[in-house]
Protein backbone atom coordinates (compact mmCIF):
# COMPACT_ATOMS: atom_id res chain seq x y z
CA UNK A 1 0.00 0.00 0.00
CA UNK A 2 2.78 2.33 1.12
CA UNK A 3 4.42 2.44 -2.11
CA UNK A 4 1.54 4.05 -3.85
CA UNK A 5 2.24 7.01 -1.98
CA UNK A 6 4.00 9.42 -4.24
CA UNK A 7 7.66 10.35 -3.16
CA UNK A 8 7.18 14.25 -3.82
CA UNK A 9 3.83 14.20 -1.90
CA UNK A 10 5.47 12.68 0.88
CA UNK A 11 8.24 14.79 0.81
CA UNK A 12 6.11 18.32 0.92
CA UNK A 13 4.36 16.59 3.96
CA UNK A 14 7.15 15.24 6.01
CA UNK A 15 10.42 17.57 4.99
CA UNK A 16 9.67 20.22 7.46
CA UNK A 17 8.73 18.06 10.59
CA UNK A 18 11.66 15.31 10.28
CA UNK A 19 14.29 18.28 9.64
CA UNK A 20 13.37 19.94 12.54
CA UNK A 21 13.03 16.87 15.03
CA UNK A 22 16.57 16.28 13.29
CA UNK A 23 17.92 19.27 14.11
CA UNK A 24 16.94 18.91 17.73
CA UNK A 25 18.65 15.78 17.70
CA UNK A 26 21.85 16.94 15.92
CA UNK A 27 21.73 20.58 16.68
CA UNK A 28 23.61 21.19 13.50
CA UNK A 29 21.73 22.68 10.32
CA UNK A 30 24.10 20.22 7.97
CA UNK A 31 24.03 17.18 9.97
CA UNK A 32 19.47 18.09 10.10
CA UNK A 33 19.90 18.15 6.44
CA UNK A 34 21.68 15.35 5.83
CA UNK A 35 19.55 13.25 8.78
CA UNK A 36 16.59 13.99 6.56
CA UNK A 37 17.69 13.63 3.29
CA UNK A 38 19.33 10.34 4.26
CA UNK A 39 15.48 9.09 6.09
CA UNK A 40 13.82 9.80 2.24
CA UNK A 41 16.51 7.93 0.49
CA UNK A 42 15.95 5.01 2.65
CA UNK A 43 12.25 5.36 2.15
CA UNK A 44 13.02 5.69 -2.06
CA UNK A 45 14.87 1.98 -1.41
CA UNK A 46 12.77 0.40 1.37
CA UNK A 47 9.57 1.91 1.84
CA UNK A 48 7.70 -0.53 -0.76
CA UNK A 49 8.48 -2.71 2.08
CA UNK A 50 5.80 -0.80 4.46
CA UNK A 51 2.59 -2.66 4.04
CA UNK A 52 0.33 -0.31 6.24
CA UNK A 53 0.29 3.53 4.88
CA UNK A 54 -0.94 5.02 7.86
CA UNK A 55 2.45 3.76 9.33
CA UNK A 56 4.42 5.98 7.50
CA UNK A 57 5.02 9.11 9.45
CA UNK A 58 6.19 6.51 12.48
CA UNK A 59 8.47 5.02 10.00
CA UNK A 60 9.99 7.99 8.85
CA UNK A 61 10.62 9.45 12.24
CA UNK A 62 11.88 6.02 13.61
CA UNK A 63 14.07 5.70 10.40
CA UNK A 64 15.98 9.00 11.06
CA UNK A 65 16.16 8.42 14.60
CA UNK A 66 17.77 5.14 14.03
CA UNK A 67 20.03 7.47 11.75
CA UNK A 68 20.80 9.52 14.11
CA UNK A 69 22.43 7.22 16.74
CA UNK A 70 23.80 5.18 14.26
CA UNK A 71 25.59 8.45 12.72
CA UNK A 72 26.49 9.39 16.95
CA UNK A 73 27.99 5.73 16.97
CA UNK A 74 30.12 6.37 14.29
CA UNK A 75 31.12 9.48 15.79
CA UNK A 76 32.60 10.35 18.94
CA UNK A 77 31.72 14.35 19.07
CA UNK A 78 28.73 14.58 21.04
CA UNK A 79 30.23 14.10 24.76
CA UNK A 80 27.96 13.30 27.56
CA UNK A 81 27.32 15.40 30.06
CA UNK A 82 25.35 14.54 32.78
CA UNK A 83 22.53 17.66 33.99
CA UNK A 84 23.43 18.00 36.96
CA UNK A 85 26.94 18.84 36.16
CA UNK A 86 26.00 21.16 33.63
CA UNK A 87 22.46 22.97 35.37
CA UNK A 88 24.57 25.30 37.55
CA UNK A 89 26.05 26.75 33.82
CA UNK A 90 22.59 27.27 32.89
CA UNK A 91 20.85 30.66 32.85
CA UNK A 92 17.94 30.54 34.64
CA UNK A 93 14.83 31.94 32.71
CA UNK A 94 12.43 33.50 34.80
CA UNK A 95 8.56 32.50 34.25
CA UNK A 96 7.53 35.43 32.40
CA UNK A 97 10.54 34.97 30.34
CA UNK A 98 9.76 31.32 29.72
CA UNK A 99 6.33 31.95 28.09
CA UNK A 100 8.31 33.89 25.50
CA UNK A 101 10.85 31.10 24.17
CA UNK A 102 12.72 31.43 20.84
CA UNK A 103 13.57 27.77 19.34
CA UNK A 104 17.08 28.42 20.34
CA UNK A 105 16.54 28.58 24.01
CA UNK A 106 14.35 25.53 23.77
CA UNK A 107 17.08 23.82 22.10
CA UNK A 108 19.79 24.66 24.45
CA UNK A 109 17.75 23.54 27.00
CA UNK A 110 16.66 20.26 25.48
CA UNK A 111 20.64 19.88 24.47
CA UNK A 112 21.64 20.06 28.63
CA UNK A 113 18.85 16.88 29.09
CA UNK A 114 20.12 13.58 29.44
CA UNK A 115 20.58 12.02 26.28
CA UNK A 116 17.79 9.16 26.35
CA UNK A 117 15.12 12.26 26.93
CA UNK A 118 16.10 14.50 24.25
CA UNK A 119 14.28 12.48 21.21
CA UNK A 120 11.33 12.10 23.10
CA UNK A 121 10.73 15.53 24.78
CA UNK A 122 11.75 16.58 20.87
CA UNK A 123 8.85 14.18 19.63
CA UNK A 124 6.38 15.35 22.52
CA UNK A 125 6.77 19.35 21.41
CA UNK A 126 7.53 18.81 17.80
CA UNK A 127 5.57 16.79 16.32
CA UNK A 128 2.54 16.20 18.70
CA UNK A 129 2.71 12.79 18.84
CA UNK A 130 1.18 10.29 20.98
CA UNK A 131 2.62 8.51 23.51
CA UNK A 132 2.07 5.44 21.74
CA UNK A 133 3.48 7.03 18.33
CA UNK A 134 6.68 7.96 20.23
CA UNK A 135 7.16 4.76 22.04
CA UNK A 136 7.35 3.07 18.36
CA UNK A 137 9.20 5.36 16.84
CA UNK A 138 11.59 5.26 19.91
CA UNK A 139 10.98 1.23 20.02
CA UNK A 140 11.03 1.38 23.91
CA UNK A 141 7.77 0.30 26.04
CA UNK A 142 4.78 2.93 26.29
CA UNK A 143 5.91 2.81 30.20
CA UNK A 144 9.13 3.57 29.65
CA UNK A 145 8.64 6.90 27.29
CA UNK A 146 5.92 8.16 29.87
CA UNK A 147 8.86 7.52 32.30
CA UNK A 148 11.18 9.41 30.44
CA UNK A 149 9.02 11.97 29.51
CA UNK A 150 7.83 12.98 32.67
CA UNK A 151 11.57 12.93 34.04
CA UNK A 152 12.84 15.31 30.60
CA UNK A 153 10.06 17.89 31.25
CA UNK A 154 10.61 18.39 34.76
CA UNK A 155 14.01 18.68 33.99
CA UNK A 156 13.64 20.91 31.09
CA UNK A 157 11.05 22.64 33.23
CA UNK A 158 13.43 22.87 35.77
CA UNK A 159 16.29 24.16 33.74
CA UNK A 160 14.23 27.39 32.38
CA UNK A 161 12.58 28.35 35.75
CA UNK A 162 15.14 27.38 38.34
CA UNK A 163 12.24 25.55 40.02
CA UNK A 164 11.46 21.80 40.73
CA UNK A 165 8.36 21.33 38.78
CA UNK A 166 7.61 18.15 39.95
CA UNK A 167 8.97 15.01 41.86
CA UNK A 168 11.29 12.45 39.37
CA UNK A 169 9.62 8.99 39.09
CA UNK A 170 11.79 6.37 38.66
CA UNK A 171 12.72 5.59 34.86
CA UNK A 172 11.38 2.52 33.72
CA UNK B 1 -4.97 10.93 44.01
CA UNK B 2 -3.18 13.95 45.61
CA UNK B 3 -2.19 17.11 43.86
CA UNK B 4 1.48 16.41 43.32
CA UNK B 5 0.36 13.44 41.99
CA UNK B 6 -1.95 15.09 39.90
CA UNK B 7 0.87 17.51 38.89
CA UNK B 8 3.11 14.74 37.48
CA UNK B 9 0.61 13.24 35.83
CA UNK B 10 -0.67 16.45 34.12
CA UNK B 11 3.57 17.52 33.16
CA UNK B 12 2.87 15.16 29.66
CA UNK B 13 -0.38 17.03 29.55
CA UNK B 14 -0.30 18.99 26.01
CA UNK B 15 -3.64 21.23 25.87
CA UNK B 16 -5.27 20.90 22.45
CA UNK B 17 -4.31 17.43 21.94
CA UNK B 18 -5.50 14.21 22.27
CA UNK B 19 -3.63 13.56 25.22
CA UNK B 20 -7.18 14.63 27.77
CA UNK B 21 -8.17 10.98 26.36
CA UNK B 22 -5.53 9.56 28.90
CA UNK B 23 -8.12 8.13 31.48
CA UNK B 24 -4.78 9.22 33.93
CA UNK B 25 -4.30 12.90 32.85
CA UNK B 26 -8.24 13.13 32.36
CA UNK B 27 -8.55 12.31 35.73
CA UNK B 28 -5.72 14.83 36.41
CA UNK B 29 -7.50 17.28 34.76
CA UNK B 30 -10.60 16.55 36.63
CA UNK B 31 -9.08 16.74 40.12
CA UNK B 32 -7.57 20.26 38.85
CA UNK B 33 -11.14 21.62 38.30
CA UNK B 34 -11.49 21.11 41.79
CA UNK B 35 -9.00 22.61 43.39
CA UNK B 36 -8.18 26.55 42.97
CA UNK B 37 -4.16 25.85 43.63
CA UNK B 38 -3.71 22.99 40.67
CA UNK B 39 -6.18 25.20 38.51
CA UNK B 40 -3.38 28.47 38.75
CA UNK B 41 -0.54 25.73 38.21
CA UNK B 42 -2.02 23.98 35.85
CA UNK B 43 -2.65 27.47 33.97
CA UNK B 44 0.65 28.26 33.93
CA UNK B 45 2.44 24.46 32.90
CA UNK B 46 -0.04 25.03 29.98
CA UNK B 47 1.13 28.40 28.87
CA UNK B 48 4.68 26.63 29.40
CA UNK B 49 3.90 24.11 27.23
CA UNK B 50 2.75 26.45 24.15
CA UNK B 51 5.86 28.48 25.07
CA UNK B 52 8.13 25.42 24.77
CA UNK B 53 5.73 23.88 21.81
CA UNK B 54 5.99 27.44 19.71
CA UNK B 55 9.90 27.51 20.54
CA UNK B 56 10.98 24.06 19.10
CA UNK B 57 8.50 24.80 15.93
CA UNK B 58 10.26 27.67 15.10
CA UNK B 59 13.27 25.80 13.74
CA UNK B 60 13.05 26.96 10.57
CA UNK B 61 13.82 24.68 7.70
CA UNK B 62 16.81 25.44 5.50
CA UNK B 63 15.27 27.04 2.29
CA UNK B 64 15.73 24.80 -0.84
CA UNK B 65 15.79 21.40 1.32
CA UNK B 66 12.65 20.00 -0.31
CA UNK B 67 13.99 21.02 -3.66
CA UNK B 68 17.22 19.38 -2.60
CA UNK B 69 15.86 15.95 -1.24
CA UNK B 70 13.74 16.04 -4.53
CA UNK B 71 16.36 16.26 -6.64
CA UNK B 72 19.14 14.27 -5.55
CA UNK B 73 16.52 11.47 -5.34
CA UNK B 74 15.72 12.19 -9.22
CA UNK B 75 19.18 12.29 -9.68
CA UNK B 76 19.74 8.75 -7.39
CA UNK B 77 17.54 7.16 -9.28
CA UNK B 78 18.55 7.98 -13.04
CA UNK B 79 22.50 6.12 -11.63
CA UNK B 80 20.02 3.53 -10.34
CA UNK B 81 18.23 3.08 -13.73
CA UNK B 82 21.61 3.53 -15.90
CA UNK B 83 23.20 1.59 -13.84
CA UNK B 84 20.73 -1.27 -13.51
CA UNK B 85 21.00 -1.07 -17.76
CA UNK B 86 24.38 -1.13 -17.85
CA UNK B 87 23.97 -4.42 -15.36
CA UNK B 88 21.33 -5.75 -17.61
CA UNK B 89 23.49 -5.12 -20.81
CA UNK B 90 26.50 -6.45 -19.73
CA UNK B 91 24.56 -9.70 -18.05
CA UNK B 92 22.90 -9.70 -21.67
CA UNK B 93 26.67 -9.94 -23.20
CA UNK B 94 27.85 -12.51 -20.96
CA UNK B 95 24.55 -14.75 -21.98
CA UNK B 96 25.15 -14.42 -25.08
CA UNK B 97 29.11 -15.23 -25.16
CA UNK B 98 28.09 -17.80 -23.21
CA UNK B 99 25.58 -19.08 -25.49
CA UNK B 100 27.83 -18.91 -28.48
CA UNK B 101 30.60 -20.58 -26.72
CA UNK B 102 28.71 -23.63 -25.33
CA UNK B 103 25.58 -23.88 -28.27
CA UNK B 104 27.78 -26.01 -30.09
CA UNK B 105 28.55 -28.50 -26.22
CA UNK B 106 24.69 -28.45 -26.26
CA UNK B 107 23.38 -28.77 -29.39
CA UNK B 108 25.92 -30.60 -31.56
CA UNK B 109 25.29 -29.51 -35.10
CA UNK B 110 21.57 -31.65 -34.11
CA UNK B 111 20.17 -30.23 -37.32
CA UNK B 112 23.28 -31.60 -39.38
CA UNK B 113 24.06 -34.47 -37.77
CA UNK B 114 22.45 -36.82 -39.73
CA UNK B 115 23.19 -35.75 -42.82
CA UNK B 116 24.00 -38.35 -45.64
CA UNK B 117 27.61 -36.77 -45.72
CA UNK B 118 28.82 -36.76 -42.36
CA UNK B 119 27.06 -40.39 -42.64
CA UNK B 120 29.43 -41.75 -45.14
CA UNK B 121 32.30 -39.84 -43.53
CA UNK B 122 31.84 -41.82 -40.40
CA UNK B 123 30.97 -44.87 -41.99
CA UNK B 124 34.80 -44.78 -43.56
CA UNK B 125 35.91 -43.81 -40.89
CA UNK B 126 34.99 -47.26 -38.91
CA UNK B 127 36.30 -49.08 -42.17
CA UNK B 128 39.57 -47.02 -41.84
CA UNK B 129 39.82 -46.69 -38.31
CA UNK B 130 39.25 -50.16 -36.73
CA UNK B 131 36.35 -52.50 -36.29
CA UNK B 132 35.99 -55.57 -34.68
CA UNK B 133 33.78 -57.84 -37.13
CA UNK B 134 31.07 -59.28 -35.06
CA UNK B 135 31.03 -62.40 -37.13
CA UNK B 136 33.74 -63.69 -38.90
CA UNK B 137 32.81 -66.29 -41.88
CA UNK B 138 32.91 -67.01 -45.82
CA UNK B 139 29.38 -67.52 -45.59
CA UNK B 140 26.90 -64.76 -46.97
CA UNK B 141 24.03 -66.67 -45.43
CA UNK B 142 25.42 -67.09 -42.11
CA UNK B 143 26.27 -63.14 -42.93
CA UNK B 144 22.72 -62.31 -43.54
CA UNK B 145 21.48 -64.75 -40.77
CA UNK B 146 23.66 -62.58 -37.95
CA UNK B 147 22.41 -59.42 -39.14
CA UNK B 148 18.61 -60.83 -39.41
CA UNK B 149 19.02 -61.91 -35.95
CA UNK B 150 20.27 -58.64 -34.70
CA UNK B 151 17.38 -56.44 -36.39
CA UNK B 152 19.97 -54.92 -38.48
CA UNK B 153 19.10 -54.50 -42.41
CA UNK B 154 19.68 -58.11 -43.88
CA UNK B 155 17.32 -57.82 -46.40
CA UNK B 156 19.66 -55.92 -48.58
CA UNK B 157 20.11 -56.72 -52.59
CA UNK B 158 24.30 -57.11 -53.64
CA UNK B 159 25.25 -56.17 -57.15
CA UNK B 160 25.81 -59.18 -59.05
CA UNK B 161 29.67 -58.72 -58.82
CA UNK B 162 29.52 -57.84 -55.54
CA UNK B 163 27.81 -61.89 -55.02
CA UNK B 164 30.85 -62.92 -56.27
CA UNK B 165 33.29 -61.26 -54.37
CA UNK B 166 34.74 -62.98 -50.98
CA UNK B 167 32.88 -62.23 -47.76
CA UNK B 168 35.20 -62.08 -44.38
CA UNK B 169 31.95 -61.27 -42.19
CA UNK B 170 30.25 -58.40 -40.71
CA UNK B 171 29.75 -55.74 -37.54
CA UNK B 172 26.66 -54.06 -36.98
CA UNK B 173 27.57 -50.21 -36.75
CA UNK B 174 24.67 -47.30 -35.36
CA UNK B 175 24.03 -44.36 -36.80
CA UNK B 176 21.37 -41.98 -34.96
CA UNK B 177 19.58 -44.69 -33.10
CA UNK B 178 19.55 -46.79 -36.30
CA UNK B 179 21.75 -50.19 -36.94
CA UNK B 180 23.97 -49.95 -39.96
CA UNK B 181 25.15 -53.26 -41.40
CA UNK B 182 28.49 -53.75 -42.24
CA UNK B 183 29.83 -56.61 -44.80
CA UNK B 184 33.25 -56.99 -45.60
CA UNK B 185 34.76 -58.66 -48.41
CA UNK B 186 38.26 -59.29 -49.82
CA UNK B 187 38.72 -58.59 -53.33
CA UNK B 188 41.95 -60.91 -53.55
CA UNK B 189 44.39 -58.54 -53.31
CA UNK B 190 47.59 -58.57 -51.40
CA UNK B 191 46.81 -56.92 -47.86
CA UNK B 192 49.24 -56.01 -44.79
CA UNK B 193 49.18 -57.90 -42.28
CA UNK B 194 46.51 -58.46 -40.02
CA UNK B 195 43.62 -56.65 -42.33
CA UNK B 196 41.09 -59.64 -43.88
CA UNK B 197 39.23 -57.32 -45.93
CA UNK B 198 39.70 -54.60 -48.20
CA UNK B 199 35.58 -54.31 -49.69
CA UNK B 200 33.31 -52.67 -47.18
CA UNK B 201 29.32 -51.95 -47.61
CA UNK B 202 27.30 -50.09 -45.52
CA UNK B 203 23.34 -51.00 -45.61
CA UNK B 204 21.19 -48.72 -43.44
CA UNK B 205 17.57 -47.86 -43.84
CA UNK B 206 16.97 -44.98 -46.26
CA UNK B 207 14.64 -43.06 -43.86
CA UNK B 208 17.43 -42.48 -41.71
CA UNK B 209 19.63 -40.40 -43.60
CA UNK B 210 18.94 -36.93 -44.76
CA UNK B 211 19.68 -35.65 -48.33
CA UNK B 212 20.88 -39.60 -49.68
CA UNK B 213 21.18 -39.59 -53.18
CA UNK B 214 18.33 -40.21 -55.62
CA UNK B 215 16.94 -43.73 -56.80
CA UNK B 216 18.78 -44.84 -59.81
CA UNK B 217 21.56 -42.62 -59.42
CA UNK B 218 25.49 -43.80 -58.46
CA UNK B 219 27.35 -41.06 -56.58
CA UNK B 220 30.97 -41.76 -56.26
CA UNK B 221 33.26 -39.20 -53.99
CA UNK B 222 36.92 -39.88 -52.49
CA UNK B 223 36.22 -39.63 -48.49
CA UNK B 224 39.81 -39.67 -47.03
CA UNK B 225 41.39 -43.29 -48.19
CA UNK B 226 38.41 -44.75 -49.58
CA UNK B 227 36.48 -44.32 -52.83
CA UNK B 228 33.05 -44.85 -52.03
CA UNK B 229 30.05 -45.13 -53.92
CA UNK B 230 26.36 -44.51 -52.87
CA UNK B 231 23.37 -45.65 -54.19
CA UNK B 232 19.66 -46.41 -53.25
CA UNK B 233 18.08 -49.13 -53.72
CA UNK B 234 14.58 -50.01 -52.19
CA UNK B 235 13.83 -48.32 -48.36
CA UNK B 236 17.86 -49.09 -48.03
CA UNK B 237 21.05 -47.14 -48.67
CA UNK B 238 23.90 -48.68 -49.45
CA UNK B 239 27.58 -47.16 -49.27
CA UNK B 240 30.48 -49.28 -50.59
CA UNK B 241 34.19 -48.04 -50.17
CA UNK B 242 37.64 -49.44 -51.08
CA UNK B 243 40.69 -47.74 -51.67
CA UNK B 244 41.35 -47.46 -55.32
CA UNK B 245 39.73 -45.73 -58.06
CA UNK B 246 36.62 -44.89 -59.23
CA UNK B 247 37.21 -47.59 -62.02
CA UNK B 248 37.97 -49.94 -59.77
CA UNK B 249 35.06 -49.91 -57.47
CA UNK B 250 32.92 -50.07 -60.40
CA UNK B 251 33.70 -53.52 -61.25
CA UNK B 252 31.63 -54.51 -58.07
CA UNK B 253 29.09 -52.71 -59.33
Amino acid sequence: MAEGLDFERLVACYYEPLYQFAFSLARDESDACDLTQQTFCIWAAKGHQLRDASKVKTWLFTTLHREFLGARRRQTRFPHIELEFAAAELPVVSPPTVNRLDAGQALEALARLDEIYQAPVALFYLQDCSYNEIAEILDVPLGTVKSRLTRGLGRLHQLLTGTTTQPQPPDL
Amino acid sequence: MNRDEAKTILLLYRPGTADADDPQIAGALALAKQDPDLTRWLAEHCARQEALRAGFRQITVPAGLKEQIISEQAAQEKVIFWRQRAVLAAAAVVAALTLVVLAPLWFPHRGNEDTFAIYRSRMVRVALQGYSMDLATNNPAQVRAYLAQNHAPADYVLPAPLKKTAVTGCAIEGWQGAKVSMICFRTGKPLPPGQQSDLWLFVIDRSTVKNAPPTGSLQFVQVNKLMTVTWTQGDKLYVLGMEGDEQTLRQYL
